[in-house]
């Protein structure tokens, strides 16, 4: 699975982290997310699933 | 032949009244009937104005590039009312800050509050938080009684956004009085001049704020707007009262809303408080997000259509008004399953309460750190407690924050875990003074230390 985060669409909601923890950083300043690594190792990929589907921006990418 | 020209039909208009006591009443069978029948509808109130009431609707709208959050408020401008329908009367000569502006602008004046509004800007106050939360309970804790909203709600937003701000800590209620009174009183009521008279009073307190911090530095918010630098030139004074105006109106009424509702909710349902009590590692943060979808504190907000546009078929012409109806998307049964259930662990919880696009809530993060703060210490330390329906007092209408006035509860008593409320603060102040926990985090990246001296 891969996975990453549409910078113009994110606007720092965090749902992402809250939900996968491992898988996404925020930034210190504006919030915004990062994928940690583009491929998601394969303990993560529930959780990186569920934070896509919660993301209210819909700006976090899988395939 | 222009589109002017063209007469383009609105849809047949639909009675939406949001300020109504009915529509608080009526709240889920009116947002049934207009998934149903017109999650775009077209309403002759207020002057006449949309809603989007669908989630399909409210996502491609809040992101819209022509739609506007401006304010002009000089009438010399756009002339778009802003982001409140009807108009609010004490808002009608300052602009809503960042709220009420579009790009690039609203970026320019995001960037100076976002240091100090970001999630590791806020984990560092955790617990400056807790500690407001722990002597806002030791003042009842041993008498068996308690009003969530007056006793709790009302005071740890109000503290903490004083502390983030660079404000004395021991005039939180000059603030969160006016505050809550402004949202609760309808425009024609009797008492609404005498609520504009305090919010005027709170205002020229914070005026007198952003003068004392270019003589004296204090780290802050009011700091950060007054020093800030905005196309290369210092903010306009209007602009620095709007955004301050912004975090207060933004952040008091909104976090007491959500808590009220939550411990209303968890006292009527004494399975799931426990549930949420003993499972909080994994249900918290699920939990405090369905509370932020079913209580939805603020319900939407406002737009104008900045040109002539098209929806799904529908044709918006430039200058019209818009309500995003935020607290209806959330109850759309396409994206959310039984929309009208709580579901502590809702999956896909993709929810509208912090709004979407650029515009997102900057305090939500401010927000779900109070209510968490606050919400477990009352389950620790108060689990017993039952609320007393009767005394629980609802806002009339659901206009502008769908919010509380008074939640009256009972509980076993328990012990004090340290002093009362005021001598909490003078000590908090201190240690926000000596630590500069009102640094951005660009410049101060330590959590707040809790100690006595």
């Amino acid at each position: 699975m891969k996975v990453w985060v549409d910078r113009d669409k994110c606007q720092g909601h965090t749902l992402c982290a809250m939900i996968a923890p491992d898988s996404f950083v925020l930034d210190d300043v504006d919030g915004h997310s990062t994928a940690v690594n583009e491929i998601v190792p394969e303990d993560q990929q529930d959780a990186v699933r569920e934070a896509a589907q919660s993301c209210p921006e819909q700006a976090i990418n899988i395939e | 032949m222009s589109i002017d020209d063209v007469s383009v039909d609105k849809p047949t208009p639909y009675h939406f009244d949001r300020h109504s006591p009915e529509y608080r009443l009526q709240f889920e069978t009116i947002t049934e009937e207009m998934h149903a029948k017109c999650p775009m509808a077209w309403t002759e109130t207020y002057g006449g104005h949309w809603v989007a009431a669908g989630s399909k609707e409210v996502f491609e709208l809040a992101r819209c590039p022509v739609v506007s959050n401006d304010h002009d408020v000089s009438g010399t401008g756009t002339g778009y009312q802003g982001i409140s329908i009807p108009v609010a009367s004490r808002a009608s000569y300052v602009r809503g800050g960042i709220l009420e502006m579009d790009e690039p602008e609203h970026s320019n004046y995001r960037g100076v509050m976002n240091p100090y509004l970001s999630p590791a800007a806020i984990k560092r106050w955790v617990p400056f938080v807790d500690e407001i939360t722990r002597a806002a309970i030791d003042e009842k804790i041993e008498t068996g009684q308690i009003d969530f909203v007056e006793d709790l709600a009302n005071v740890v937003p109000a503290v903490l956004t004083l502390a983030m701000m660079g404000v004395e800590l021991n005039k939180w209620k000059v603030y969160s009085e006016p505050t809550h009174a402004s949202v609760y009183t309808p425009e024609d009521s009797p008492d609404r001049e005498r609520i504009n008279e305090m919010h005027r009073e709170m205002g020229l307190d914070i005026i007198k704020a952003m003068v004392e911090v270019k003589e004296t530095p204090r780290p802050g918010l009011v700091s950060a707007l007054v020093h800030a630098e905005i196309d290369g030139k210092p903010a306009p004074e209007i602009e620095i009262l709007g955004n301050l105006g912004l975090v207060i109106g933004g952040g008091f009424d909104t976090t007491t809303a959500l808590t009220a509702h939550a411990l209303e909710w968890l006292g009527e349902h004494p399975e799931e408080r426990k549930r949420l009590t003993e499972e909080r590692d994994t249900l918290l943060a699920p939990a405090t997000e369905e509370f932020l979808r079913f209580f939805t504190p603020a319900p939407g907000d406002g737009r104008t259509f900045a040109a002539d546009t098209e929806f799904e078929g529908t044709q918006f012409k430039e200058g019209e008004r818009l309500w995003l109806s935020w607290a209806m998307a959330n109850r759309d049964p396409e994206v959310f399953e039984n929309p009208n259930d709580i579901v502590l662990d809702r999956k896909g919880n993709r929810h509208f309460s912090f709004g979407l696009g650029v515009h997102r809530c900057a305090g939500s993060n401010v927000a779900r750190t109070v209510f968490k703060s606050m919400l477990m210490a009352v389950l620790d330390r108060m689990p017993d407690y039952q609320c007393d329906p009767a005394g629980a007092v609802h806002y009339d209408t659901i206009g502008v924050i769908q919010g509380m006035r008074n939640l009256p509860a009972t509980f076993t008593p328990g012990k004090r875990m340290g002093p009362g409320l005021e001598e909490t603060l003078a000590n908090l102040q201190r240690i926000c003074d000596e630590q500069e926990l009102a640094r951005p985090i660009t410049e101060r990246k330590d959590t707040a230390v809790i100690d006595w001296k």
